[in-house]
Protein backbone atom coordinates (compact mmCIF):
# COMPACT_ATOMS: atom_id res chain seq x y z
CA UNK A 1 0.00 0.00 0.00
CA UNK A 2 1.68 3.20 -1.16
CA UNK A 3 2.00 5.90 1.91
CA UNK A 4 0.42 9.34 1.97
CA UNK A 5 1.40 12.37 3.58
CA UNK A 6 -1.44 13.16 5.60
CA UNK A 7 -1.32 16.45 4.74
CA UNK A 8 -0.69 16.26 1.03
CA UNK A 9 -2.86 13.60 1.19
CA UNK A 10 -5.77 15.61 0.01
CA UNK A 11 -6.95 15.92 -3.40
CA UNK A 12 -5.61 11.95 -4.11
CA UNK A 13 -6.76 9.14 -3.96
CA UNK A 14 -7.75 7.09 -0.65
CA UNK A 15 -5.52 3.85 0.00
CA UNK A 16 -7.57 0.91 -0.22
CA UNK A 17 -7.74 -1.58 2.99
CA UNK A 18 -9.48 -4.53 4.41
CA UNK A 19 -9.42 -4.56 8.13
CA UNK A 20 -11.66 -6.77 10.05
CA UNK A 21 -14.27 -5.37 12.28
CA UNK A 22 -13.84 -5.53 16.40
CA UNK A 23 -17.53 -6.63 16.10
CA UNK A 24 -19.15 -7.47 12.77
CA UNK A 25 -17.56 -8.30 9.59
CA UNK A 26 -14.37 -7.53 7.78
CA UNK A 27 -14.76 -4.15 5.92
CA UNK A 28 -13.06 -3.01 2.21
CA UNK A 29 -12.97 0.92 1.67
CA UNK A 30 -13.31 0.65 -1.56
CA UNK A 31 -17.28 -1.53 -1.39
CA UNK A 32 -17.57 2.01 -0.33
CA UNK A 33 -17.10 3.67 -3.88
CA UNK A 34 -19.97 5.91 -4.55
CA UNK A 35 -20.44 7.22 -0.97
CA UNK A 36 -19.02 9.68 1.30
CA UNK A 37 -16.80 7.86 4.04
CA UNK A 38 -15.36 9.34 7.37
CA UNK A 39 -12.19 7.38 8.37
CA UNK A 40 -11.19 8.14 12.03
CA UNK A 41 -8.14 6.84 13.35
CA UNK A 42 -8.41 6.67 17.27
CA UNK A 43 -6.77 4.55 20.25
CA UNK A 44 -8.50 3.23 22.93
CA UNK A 45 -6.08 5.19 25.28
CA UNK A 46 -6.60 8.37 24.16
CA UNK A 47 -9.57 10.37 25.73
CA UNK A 48 -9.88 12.61 22.79
CA UNK A 49 -10.70 10.03 20.20
CA UNK A 50 -13.30 8.67 22.28
CA UNK A 51 -14.92 12.16 21.90
CA UNK A 52 -14.29 12.07 18.31
CA UNK A 53 -15.54 8.88 18.18
CA UNK A 54 -18.97 10.33 19.79
CA UNK A 55 -19.32 13.26 17.83
CA UNK A 56 -19.09 11.44 14.44
CA UNK A 57 -21.39 8.34 15.95
CA UNK A 58 -23.79 11.54 16.34
CA UNK A 59 -23.06 12.87 12.25
CA UNK A 60 -23.63 9.29 11.43
CA UNK A 61 -27.20 9.12 13.18
CA UNK A 62 -28.13 12.15 11.04
CA UNK A 63 -26.88 11.36 8.11
CA UNK A 64 -26.40 7.86 7.17
CA UNK A 65 -29.96 7.47 5.52
CA UNK A 66 -28.09 10.04 2.86
CA UNK A 67 -25.36 7.81 2.19
CA UNK A 68 -22.46 8.30 4.83
CA UNK A 69 -20.27 6.08 5.71
CA UNK A 70 -18.37 6.40 9.61
CA UNK A 71 -15.41 3.79 9.85
CA UNK A 72 -13.37 4.04 13.15
CA UNK A 73 -9.71 2.56 12.82
CA UNK A 74 -7.97 1.44 16.09
CA UNK A 75 -4.20 1.52 15.98
CA UNK A 76 -3.84 -0.02 19.37
CA UNK A 77 -1.10 -2.10 19.55
CA UNK A 78 -3.10 -4.95 21.41
CA UNK A 79 -6.32 -5.73 19.19
CA UNK A 80 -7.75 -6.78 22.66
CA UNK A 81 -7.78 -3.11 24.03
CA UNK A 82 -9.73 -2.03 21.17
CA UNK A 83 -12.37 -4.76 21.20
CA UNK A 84 -12.90 -4.23 24.71
CA UNK A 85 -13.48 -0.47 24.14
CA UNK A 86 -15.86 -1.71 20.84
CA UNK A 87 -17.95 -3.91 23.47
CA UNK A 88 -17.79 -1.09 25.71
CA UNK A 89 -18.52 2.03 24.10
CA UNK A 90 -20.81 0.66 21.38
CA UNK A 91 -21.22 2.81 17.93
CA UNK A 92 -23.49 2.44 15.19
CA UNK A 93 -20.45 2.71 12.83
CA UNK A 94 -17.77 -0.49 12.34
CA UNK A 95 -14.62 -0.17 14.77
CA UNK A 96 -12.14 -1.69 13.22
CA UNK A 97 -8.78 -3.09 13.81
CA UNK A 98 -5.32 -2.03 12.40
CA UNK A 99 -3.10 -3.21 14.98
CA UNK A 100 -0.08 -3.55 12.18
CA UNK A 101 -0.64 0.23 11.65
CA UNK A 102 -0.57 -0.14 7.96
CA UNK A 103 -3.60 1.49 7.08
CA UNK A 104 -2.88 4.66 9.32
CA UNK A 105 1.16 4.32 7.70
CA UNK A 106 -0.11 4.33 4.26
CA UNK A 107 -2.75 7.58 5.24
CA UNK A 108 0.28 8.99 6.52
CA UNK A 109 -1.54 9.70 10.28
CA UNK A 110 0.71 11.20 12.35
CA UNK A 111 -1.32 11.62 15.60
CA UNK A 112 -4.74 10.45 17.27
CA UNK A 113 -7.22 11.76 16.67
CA UNK A 114 -7.10 11.71 13.04
CA UNK A 115 -10.15 12.06 10.66
CA UNK A 116 -9.87 11.80 6.65
CA UNK A 117 -13.15 12.98 4.54
CA UNK A 118 -13.34 10.90 1.58
CA UNK A 119 -15.65 12.07 -1.29
CA UNK A 120 -17.69 9.72 -3.93
CA UNK A 121 -15.12 9.04 -6.12
CA UNK A 122 -13.00 8.11 -3.45
CA UNK A 123 -10.72 11.26 -3.00
CA UNK A 124 -9.38 12.30 -0.01
CA UNK A 125 -11.07 16.17 0.71
CA UNK A 126 -10.48 16.89 3.84
CA UNK A 127 -8.19 16.20 6.89
CA UNK A 128 -8.58 17.12 10.22
CA UNK A 129 -5.77 15.79 13.28
CA UNK A 130 -7.90 17.16 15.98
CA UNK A 131 -10.89 16.44 17.94
CA UNK A 132 -13.07 19.10 16.15
CA UNK A 133 -15.89 17.04 15.28
CA UNK A 134 -18.21 19.23 17.39
CA UNK A 135 -17.23 21.93 15.57
CA UNK A 136 -19.86 23.43 12.77
CA UNK A 137 -17.32 22.91 9.82
CA UNK A 138 -17.26 19.17 10.00
CA UNK A 139 -21.27 19.31 9.21
CA UNK A 140 -20.48 21.97 6.34
CA UNK A 141 -17.97 19.51 4.69
CA UNK A 142 -20.17 16.51 5.43
CA UNK A 143 -22.66 17.97 3.72
CA UNK A 144 -20.58 19.08 0.85
CA UNK A 145 -19.14 15.18 0.27
CA UNK A 146 -22.92 14.52 0.44
CA UNK A 147 -24.04 17.02 -1.94
CA UNK A 148 -21.13 16.14 -4.39
CA UNK A 149 -19.69 19.55 -4.82
CA UNK A 150 -16.48 17.38 -5.83
CA UNK A 151 -15.92 16.52 -9.70
CA UNK A 152 -13.47 13.42 -8.67
CA UNK A 153 -9.98 12.74 -9.22
CA UNK B 1 -2.16 -2.81 -29.72
CA UNK B 2 1.03 -3.14 -32.22
CA UNK B 3 1.79 0.83 -31.50
CA UNK B 4 1.00 0.89 -27.53
CA UNK B 5 3.97 -1.99 -27.93
CA UNK B 6 6.85 0.47 -28.48
CA UNK B 7 6.17 1.98 -24.42
CA UNK B 8 10.18 1.41 -23.02
CA UNK B 9 8.64 0.55 -20.06
CA UNK B 10 5.18 -1.58 -18.26
CA UNK B 11 3.17 1.28 -17.14
CA UNK B 12 1.49 1.10 -13.67
CA UNK B 13 -2.38 0.71 -13.15
CA UNK B 14 -2.28 4.78 -11.49
CA UNK B 15 -0.26 6.00 -14.24
CA UNK B 16 -2.92 3.89 -16.71
CA UNK B 17 -5.25 5.74 -15.21
CA UNK B 18 -4.20 9.16 -15.35
CA UNK B 19 -3.47 8.55 -18.95
CA UNK B 20 -6.89 7.56 -19.37
CA UNK B 21 -8.94 10.33 -17.20
CA UNK B 22 -6.70 12.65 -19.17
CA UNK B 23 -7.78 10.94 -22.09
CA UNK B 24 -11.14 10.95 -21.54
CA UNK B 25 -11.08 14.62 -20.66
CA UNK B 26 -9.45 15.81 -23.77
CA UNK B 27 -11.80 13.65 -25.82
CA UNK B 28 -14.78 15.02 -24.23
CA UNK B 29 -13.48 18.47 -24.18
CA UNK B 30 -12.77 18.18 -28.32
CA UNK B 31 -16.28 16.56 -28.57
CA UNK B 32 -18.07 19.46 -26.07
CA UNK B 33 -15.58 22.35 -27.88
CA UNK B 34 -16.94 21.02 -31.34
CA UNK B 35 -19.47 23.63 -32.71
CA UNK B 36 -22.95 22.80 -32.72
CA UNK B 37 -23.75 25.79 -34.77
CA UNK B 38 -21.44 28.59 -37.11
CA UNK B 39 -19.56 30.58 -34.47
CA UNK B 40 -21.28 34.04 -36.37
CA UNK B 41 -24.48 32.23 -36.89
CA UNK B 42 -27.10 33.33 -34.30
CA UNK B 43 -27.77 31.24 -31.64
CA UNK B 44 -31.11 28.91 -31.71
CA UNK B 45 -33.87 29.46 -30.10
CA UNK B 46 -35.47 27.61 -27.63
CA UNK B 47 -39.02 26.86 -29.44
CA UNK B 48 -37.67 26.12 -32.81
CA UNK B 49 -39.48 24.48 -35.48
CA UNK B 50 -39.23 22.62 -38.43
CA UNK B 51 -36.29 21.87 -39.85
CA UNK B 52 -34.07 23.47 -37.63
CA UNK B 53 -35.29 21.95 -35.09
CA UNK B 54 -34.66 18.85 -36.64
CA UNK B 55 -31.04 19.79 -37.42
CA UNK B 56 -29.92 20.72 -33.96
CA UNK B 57 -31.75 17.36 -32.94
CA UNK B 58 -29.25 15.29 -35.25
CA UNK B 59 -26.41 17.24 -34.28
CA UNK B 60 -26.89 16.66 -30.63
CA UNK B 61 -27.32 12.76 -31.73
CA UNK B 62 -24.28 13.34 -33.69
CA UNK B 63 -22.19 14.60 -30.74
CA UNK B 64 -23.89 11.85 -28.52
CA UNK B 65 -22.24 9.54 -30.66
CA UNK B 66 -19.13 11.02 -30.94
CA UNK B 67 -18.39 10.83 -27.12
CA UNK B 68 -20.10 7.70 -27.23
CA UNK B 69 -17.56 6.48 -30.07
CA UNK B 70 -14.56 8.26 -27.57
CA UNK B 71 -15.38 6.34 -24.13
CA UNK B 72 -15.58 2.85 -26.70
CA UNK B 73 -11.81 3.80 -27.97
CA UNK B 74 -11.11 4.07 -24.15
CA UNK B 75 -12.05 1.62 -22.89
CA UNK B 76 -10.21 -0.92 -25.66
CA UNK B 77 -7.38 1.25 -25.03
CA UNK B 78 -7.31 0.66 -21.26
CA UNK B 79 -7.70 -3.11 -22.28
CA UNK B 80 -5.42 -3.51 -24.56
CA UNK B 81 -2.78 -1.49 -22.16
CA UNK B 82 -3.88 -3.77 -19.47
CA UNK B 83 -2.83 -6.90 -21.24
CA UNK B 84 0.54 -5.08 -21.95
CA UNK B 85 0.93 -4.50 -18.79
CA UNK B 86 0.62 -8.21 -17.55
CA UNK B 87 2.44 -9.57 -20.50
CA UNK B 88 5.20 -7.13 -19.37
CA UNK B 89 4.82 -7.44 -15.66
CA UNK B 90 4.07 -11.75 -15.52
CA UNK B 91 5.69 -13.38 -18.72
CA UNK B 92 4.23 -16.37 -19.66
CA UNK B 93 7.58 -18.03 -19.27
CA UNK B 94 7.69 -17.23 -15.48
CA UNK B 95 3.96 -16.75 -14.71
CA UNK B 96 2.11 -18.36 -11.55
CA UNK B 97 -1.29 -17.68 -10.68
CA UNK B 98 -3.63 -18.44 -7.64
CA UNK B 99 -7.53 -18.86 -8.23
CA UNK B 100 -10.10 -18.89 -5.18
CA UNK B 101 -13.50 -20.57 -6.32
CA UNK B 102 -15.70 -21.84 -3.68
CA UNK B 103 -19.15 -24.40 -3.44
CA UNK B 104 -22.05 -23.84 -1.14
CA UNK B 105 -20.41 -22.93 1.93
CA UNK B 106 -22.90 -24.25 4.65
CA UNK B 107 -19.78 -25.12 6.48
CA UNK B 108 -17.04 -22.96 5.95
CA UNK B 109 -17.75 -18.83 5.93
CA UNK B 110 -14.66 -17.52 4.89
CA UNK B 111 -12.60 -14.57 6.85
CA UNK B 112 -9.17 -14.77 4.99
CA UNK B 113 -6.88 -16.94 2.80
CA UNK B 114 -2.78 -16.76 3.66
CA UNK B 115 -0.61 -18.10 0.67
CA UNK B 116 2.75 -19.29 1.15
CA UNK B 117 5.12 -19.81 -1.94
CA UNK B 118 8.25 -22.00 -1.28
CA UNK B 119 7.64 -20.75 2.36
CA UNK B 120 7.61 -17.18 1.50
CA UNK B 121 4.20 -15.15 2.25
CA UNK B 122 2.97 -13.66 -1.21
CA UNK B 123 -0.43 -12.44 -0.01
CA UNK B 124 -3.36 -12.47 2.39
CA UNK B 125 -6.31 -11.54 1.96
CA UNK B 126 -9.49 -10.77 4.18
CA UNK B 127 -12.80 -11.45 2.70
CA UNK B 128 -15.63 -9.41 2.90
CA UNK B 129 -19.19 -10.38 3.07
CA UNK B 130 -19.76 -8.94 -0.32
CA UNK B 131 -16.70 -10.73 -2.00
CA UNK B 132 -17.95 -14.28 0.09
CA UNK B 133 -21.19 -13.64 -1.95
CA UNK B 134 -19.63 -13.28 -5.19
CA UNK B 135 -17.75 -16.30 -4.56
CA UNK B 136 -20.76 -18.46 -3.61
CA UNK B 137 -22.44 -17.42 -6.54
CA UNK B 138 -19.95 -18.70 -8.32
CA UNK B 139 -17.58 -16.10 -9.14
CA UNK B 140 -13.75 -17.06 -9.75
CA UNK B 141 -11.47 -14.65 -8.03
CA UNK B 142 -7.52 -14.32 -9.12
CA UNK B 143 -5.86 -13.94 -5.69
CA UNK B 144 -2.29 -14.02 -6.55
CA UNK B 145 -0.13 -13.67 -10.05
CA UNK B 146 3.14 -13.42 -9.91
CA UNK B 147 6.53 -15.13 -11.32
CA UNK B 148 8.75 -17.81 -10.57
CA UNK B 149 11.12 -19.68 -12.35
CA UNK B 150 11.41 -23.10 -13.84
CA UNK B 151 11.33 -26.10 -11.55
CA UNK B 152 10.00 -27.66 -8.24
CA UNK B 153 7.70 -25.33 -5.98
CA UNK B 154 5.65 -25.41 -2.81
CA UNK B 155 2.12 -23.50 -2.12
CA UNK B 156 1.19 -23.59 1.59
CA UNK B 157 -2.60 -22.24 1.46
CA UNK B 158 -3.91 -21.13 4.76
CA UNK B 159 -7.97 -20.79 5.26
CA UNK B 160 -9.12 -19.03 7.99
CA UNK B 161 -12.99 -18.88 8.75
CA UNK B 162 -15.92 -19.65 10.69
CA UNK B 163 -16.74 -23.50 10.38
CA UNK B 164 -19.45 -26.02 11.52
CA UNK B 165 -21.37 -24.37 15.10
CA UNK B 166 -19.59 -20.89 14.37
CA UNK B 167 -16.16 -22.02 15.72
CA UNK B 168 -13.39 -20.79 14.35
CA UNK B 169 -11.79 -22.57 11.86
CA UNK B 170 -8.32 -22.54 10.42
CA UNK B 171 -7.13 -25.43 7.58
CA UNK B 172 -3.99 -25.23 5.43
CA UNK B 173 -3.76 -26.55 1.77
CA UNK B 174 -0.71 -27.42 0.37
CA UNK B 175 0.92 -28.66 -2.43
CA UNK B 176 4.03 -29.34 -4.58
CA UNK B 177 4.40 -28.46 -8.60
CA UNK B 178 6.38 -28.34 -11.58
CA UNK B 179 6.82 -24.89 -12.45
CA UNK B 180 7.57 -25.49 -16.46
CA UNK B 181 7.65 -23.34 -19.82
CA UNK B 182 4.50 -22.37 -19.64
CA UNK B 183 2.50 -20.23 -17.59
CA UNK B 184 1.28 -22.21 -14.20
CA UNK B 185 -2.36 -22.16 -13.06
CA UNK B 186 -3.55 -23.01 -9.72
CA UNK B 187 -7.37 -23.19 -8.02
CA UNK B 188 -7.77 -23.64 -4.39
CA UNK B 189 -11.44 -24.63 -4.61
CA UNK B 190 -13.39 -24.87 -1.13
CA UNK B 191 -15.98 -27.10 -1.03
CA UNK B 192 -18.36 -28.67 1.30
CA UNK B 193 -18.23 -32.53 2.03
CA UNK B 194 -21.66 -33.92 2.66
CA UNK B 195 -21.26 -36.85 4.72
CA UNK B 196 -18.56 -35.48 6.58
CA UNK B 197 -20.82 -32.19 7.70
CA UNK B 198 -17.26 -30.35 6.99
CA UNK B 199 -15.62 -28.44 4.09
CA UNK B 200 -12.75 -29.05 2.14
CA UNK B 201 -10.08 -27.78 0.54
CA UNK B 202 -8.46 -28.73 -2.39
CA UNK B 203 -5.85 -27.13 -4.59
CA UNK B 204 -5.95 -27.79 -8.29
CA UNK B 205 -3.25 -27.97 -10.53
CA UNK B 206 -4.11 -26.60 -14.13
CA UNK B 207 -2.03 -28.23 -16.76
Amino acid sequence: MPALAAAGSIGHAAPDFALPAAIGNNVRLSEYRGQPVIVSFWSSRCGLCARQLAALDRYYGTYRSSGLIVLGVSVDDDAQHAQDYAHAHVMAFPLLLDSAKAVSRAFGIERLPSTVLIDRGGVVRFLHSDDGAGDDSYVAQIRALLDDKFGGL
Amino acid sequence: MNDTRSLPMPMNIASRSSLLVATLAVALAAGLAAPLWAADAPPPVAAASGPAASAEGSATRSLDEQIQDLKKDVIDLNKDLFMLEEELLFPANTQVAVFVSMDVGDFFALDSISLKIDSHEVSNYLYTPREVTALLKGGVQRLYVGNLRSGQHELVALFNGKGPHERSYRRAASVRFEKGVGAKYLELKITDHQRAQQPEFEIKDWE
